[in-house]
């Protein structure tokens, strides 16, 4: 069966000259997501975004511009699972998924972040856009199954960024 | 026994049957009648190119039968003629060619004007083609994105051949053919080839074969859309193998379009694939070794070969037992319904046979649209599409070939020859003297006879009729004027419910009060890519909440950043045009946001933080455009500043009113009076346990506060604010009343009431410009345009009662302006407006008409013109 599940995640933006995010280590049980040279976002749990505040502040040692910020109220994510996933994404989206990591790109019609596993596709994107893109979902794959209930984050096990 | 439904008669079925194979086995000779002159059309190509056997088949029009495979239950009906196919009374047309000349829409229906509405009408009554179905919806298509490396197009022997060696290499190969493999081929060598290549296909793991896809053209990238019945696959490969194939050449000749002519692949496949002779006696005339195959095959089903028409060249090669015409040429097909004789020109001599069958395997035109639209993109052709009459075993080793990256060398393609009489382009009736008379008038090239004529602009998009328009004009001209036409999607005839499927996406933003929102009953609608509210019910009732008590607005939708780093403040004093210098943290700016053309592009609020940082406000739809331009002269001017775009993020509420203060006071223990957030600045507070950014506005006139919070915490603050304000008579507000309050106030909304070279002094704006800056972006310009007297601007009109929005404004009976903006102001009791005003004999007008009312220009703002209020 594909379920669709709102996915509640704790988002940390660092914003730091590149080489000092390139020396940053990751933070234990967060998905890090480069964006942009300069631009990281972290993902963990619920609940997690102090301790990646925390973790993240060791850019600002070495970068006295560096800017580690909470956005957790800006993004949103919808996660996909079960089987049949990979096809569901065809139709929203030109983007190639990687067996397993990170793309971002035009998912129907919205600017998203996506992570795929081997298990699940998260759908990472403003939080503004987060009921269309549901909508959009659900409207081109019909087959999927809404589950009101939210997951809660949990880090994919490959290395992504 | 399986049947189908003909217009209320029962057609039999037989396996492996298309729609025509069964029709044409029932008897039914009639398919279709011409676009223009009515003329009988019959079963030709059989491949699914010419248009002769058109039909709307449960209810879809448009359908080509031949290609069509019968199901049972299925109802058919052919769709020209009046009253029907069979007997058409339209076909006088064909008497009435002199009235109906070339170019006929171009000349004709001129005036007056309504002549052509009404002949429009009728003429497309008259063409007969098919008819959309009114009585469904357009059918769910599935839009679905698919990448492979390698795109195949073409299930043929080429096709194949290059699939199996693609995926041999261990890349991931997409093959998509129109139809099922092998399903135009008849029995023979070739056919069995096919068959061992399409079960080495189906069984590799790395192919995909996809049946009954069209490719409709290979855009940038490459990407190709395959159009199935139920679904447009997008695809994205990383190069593309056009295998496509051939169809015989339509000869051109007086009566070639009669039924009883046929191409030769099409007799062979009736005759071979289906069973059924395409007649009883054929002459068959062969230009290509392979007519005489199709000979070989004519003759198992029983037809007669009265005559092989072949060159000398050939004519030994032709089967024996058979009279053959060497060097003849055929000059016209005989009769009416169908045809009775052929007149073949040979040794001088003219001969006329009869017969009810005449087979035309005149050489092969390849379908090589799709290779022609790739331009730069890593498209090869391989199999018949690049090598015409190639063999079987030429074309796999050409589409292993292809598989492998090479490309595979054209073989040229000879001239055909275009003369005599006939018809040219059989979907849009053109002839070879509409081709003639058109040339005589001075359209000469096929590009300009193309549009001329309409030749090659119908169903078949110039698969059977484009390289002999390009031959025409050769021969008649250059062989420059004689270029194949420009090949541009669709290359084949696609449902525009497919063509549509996906486009309608435009997606909605929504804050995190929209659930909010709809309890209590707002009514709601697009504003940008927002969905906002315009009212709670009475917009009045709304208005007078803000001038009279306290309201408020969820402004989330603003766009809202955070410019940090060391070089924060040197981006906004060289980016913005205000006073950065002496802006003091706690203070705040109004922005206007200009180009490098000294334009506006937004507004907005800039204020200064403590902590050195540098919060800016946008409006809702202008925070893309904020957001880019102020990334651009980061990168440009290689500045140290990060910029966190916090529209997401942050919810905002503007409380306004002139009780907006009692009501947060009942909320925060924070001071929110005059010296702690005064006007303009800004503060950190917390309302109602919820930690809020508060920022003093002016946009409605009255006191406000902006309260931008975290997104999470939205609902929470809005129900505490109506919850406190309840016995101050609070009550929330839209983009109803926010568009009559600003304009009291004299505002502008950038876009409503602006145009694209606006500068800051049209708008009435020079007060928010710094000239004595040293820079900001736009300066340059500023001071250029300067020199310049202003002959237009934004003015503010007190109408004498209420005009339309989007009325001109006329001064000494010359438009001199538009109304952008107008209400009837509950405030003042009188109509006001916004609009545009240019100068009339030097001097901008002061009093001007504007949609049958007068109004006299007035300074802004109408409302509270001190600004007492705002700064309350």
């Amino acid at each position: 069966m594909l379920e669709l599940a709102r996915t509640r995640t704790d988002v940390v933006m660092c914003l730091a000259q590149a080489e000092t995010l390139d020396a940053l280590e990751r933070p234990r049980g967060a998905l890090p997501i480069r964006v942009a040279p300069d631009e990281l976002l972290l993902l963990g749990h619920p609940g997690s975004a102090r301790a990646l505040e925390r973790a993240a502040g060791a850019v600002c040692e070495t970068d006295d511009d560096a800017l580690v910020t909470d956005v957790s109220d800006g993004w949103a994510v919808w996660s996909i699972a079960g089987s049949g996933w990979r096809d569901a994404f065809a139709r929203l989206s030109m983007l190639e998924l990687p067996r397993a990591g990170v793309v971002q790109g035009d998912v129907a019609r919205l600017p998203v972040k996506v992570v795929a596993d081997g298990e699940r596709l998260h759908l990472l994107l403003p939080s503004s856009w987060a009921e269309y893109l549901r909508e959009r979902i659900l409207a081109l794959v019909p087959e999927v199954q809404e589950n009101t209930e939210p997951h809660a984050w949990t880090a994919p096990r490959a290395r992504h960024a | 026994m399986a049947s189908l439904d003909l217009e209320g008669r029962r057609v039999p079925l037989e396996n492996g049957d298309t729609v025509a194979s069964a029709l044409f086995r029932a008897g039914v000779r009639t398919f279709n009648r011409s676009l223009k002159h009515h003329r009988r059309r019959g079963l030709y190509c059989l491949t699914g190119d010419c248009p002769n056997c058109l039909c709307t088949v449960d209810g879809e029009p448009g359908t080509r039968a031949c290609t069509t495979e019968a199901r049972d239950g299925m109802r058919v009906r052919r769709e020209t003629g009046r009253p029907s196919v069979e007997i058409d009374a339209l076909s006088v047309t064909k008497l009435a060619g002199p009235l109906m000349p070339v170019g006929f829409y171009s000349k004709t229906f001129i005036r007056p004007r309504i002549a052509w509405e009404t002949a429009e009408k009728v003429i497309r009554r008259a063409t007969g083609v098919g008819t959309l179905p009114t009585d469904r919806g357009p059918r769910r298509v599935e839009v679905r994105n698919v990448h492979a490396d390698v795109l195949v197009v073409g299930a043929g022997i080429a096709g194949l051949g290059a699939a199996l060696e693609v995926a041999e290499r261990g890349e991931r190969v997409l093959v998509a053919d129109e139809g099922r493999v092998g399903g135009l081929l008849a029995p023979g060598a070739a056919r069995d080839r096919l068959a061992t290549l399409a079960a080495a296909a189906r069984e590799h793991d790395r192919i995909t074969l996809l049946e009954g896809h069209v490719a409709v053209g290979i855009y940038e990238g490459p990407m190709v859309p395959l159009a199935g019945r139920d679904e447009l696959l997008r695809v994205h490969p990383c190069r593309v193998v056009v295998a496509t194939g051939a169809v015989e050449t339509h000869g051109v000749f007086g009566g070639n379009d009669l039924p009883g002519v046929w191409l030769g692949r099409g007799a062979a496949r009736m005759a071979g694939a289906h069973g059924v002779p395409p007649g009883e006696r054929a002459v068959v005339v062969a230009q290509t070794d392979e007519a005489f195959e199709h000979v070989s095959t004519l003759r198992r089903s029983g037809v007669e070969i009265a005559a092989i028409v072949a060159p000398a060249a050939l004519a030994d090669r032709a089967p024996g037992g058979h009279r053959v015409l060497r060097d003849g040429r055929v000059v016209a097909a005989e009769g009416s319904k169908g045809v009775r004789a052929v007149v073949i020109s040979a040794g001088g001599a003219r001969e006329r046979v009869e017969c009810d069958t005449l087979v035309l395997s005149l050489g092969l035109t390849p379908r090589d649209a799709l290779l022609r639209m790739a331009a730069e993109e890593p498209v090869v052709g391989a199999g018949e599409v690049v090598r015409p009459g190639c063999s079987p075993v030429e074309a796999e080793e050409s589409g292993r070939a292809a598989g492998h990256g090479e490309p595979v060398e054209r073989r040229p393609l000879g001239g055909v020859v275009v003369g005599g009489r006939g018809t040219v382009c059989l979907c849009e009736d053109v002839s070879i003297g509409d081709l003639r008379d058109a040339w005589a008038e001075g359209w000469r090239s096929s590009e300009i006879l193309k549009r001329y004529t309409t030749a090659t602009m119908g169903p078949c998009q110039g698969v059977m009729c484009g390289r002999l328009l390009a031959s025409f004009a050769a021969t008649e001209g250059a062989p420059r004027a004689g270029a194949r036409t420009t090949a541009r999607p669709p290359a084949r005839a696609v449902p525009l419910e497919v063509l549509a499927a996906g486009v309608h996406e435009t997606g909605t933003k929504r804050t995190s009060l929209h659930e909010r929102h709809l309890e209590m009953g707002a009514h709601l609608d697009r504003s940008g890519s927002w969905i906002r509210p315009y009212r709670y019910g009475d917009r009045h009732e709304d208005y007078l909440a803000v001038r009279e008590r306290v309201s408020i607005m969820d402004v989330g939708t603003l766009g809202k950043f955070l410019v940090a780093g060391r070089d924060a403040r040197t981006l906004v004093d060289r980016v913005f045009p205000c006073d950065v210098e002496h802006l003091e943290p706690g203070r705040s700016r109004y922005l206007i946001v200009l180009d490098e053309a000294g334009y506006a592009m937004d507004d907005g609020l800039l204020c200064a933080n403590p902590d050195g940082t540098y919060t800016i406000t946008s409006t809702s739809g202008g925070s893309d455009r904020m957001e880019a331009g102020l990334r651009e002269w980061i990168d440009r001017w290689g500045l140290h500043v990060h910029l966190l775009n916090q529209t997401a993020m942050l919810g905002a509420v503007n409380v306004a009113g002139p009780l907006a203060r009692e009501l947060l006071e009942r909320l925060t223990d924070d001071s929110v009076d005059r010296d702690a957030i005064p006007y303009p600045g800004h503060g950190r507070i917390t309302v109602a346990g919820v930690p809020c950014h508060a920022i003093r506005s002016g946009f409605v006139g009255e006191l406000s506060f902006e309260l931008h919070h975290a997104r999470s915490r939205g609902v929470e603050l809005w129900d505490a604010l109506l919850a406190a304000g309840q016995d101050l008579g609070i009550r929330p507000h839209g983009l109803d009343a926010l568009d009559v309050l600003r304009l009291e106030k004299g505002h502008p909304f950038l876009a409503q009431d602006t145009l694209p070279d606006d500068h800051p002094t049209k708008l009435g704006l020079d007060w928010a410009v710094d000239m004595t800056k040293p820079a900001f972006v736009g300066k340059v310009a500023l001071e250029r345009m300067a020199a310049f007297p202003l002959e237009r601007k934004l003015v503010g009109f007190r109408f004498d009662d209420r005009p339309q929005r989007g009325a001109p404004v006329y001064a000494s009976a010359r438009v001199a302006g538009r109304v952008t903006s107008c209400a009837v102001s509950p405030a003042l009791g009188f109509p006001i407006g916004l609009g545009w005003l240019r100068t009339v004999d030097g001097a901008f007008p002061e009093r001007v008409q504007a949609g049958g009312v007068m109004a006299t220009v007035v300074p802004r703002p109408f409302y509270d013109p001190e600004g007492a209020r705002i700064r309350a």
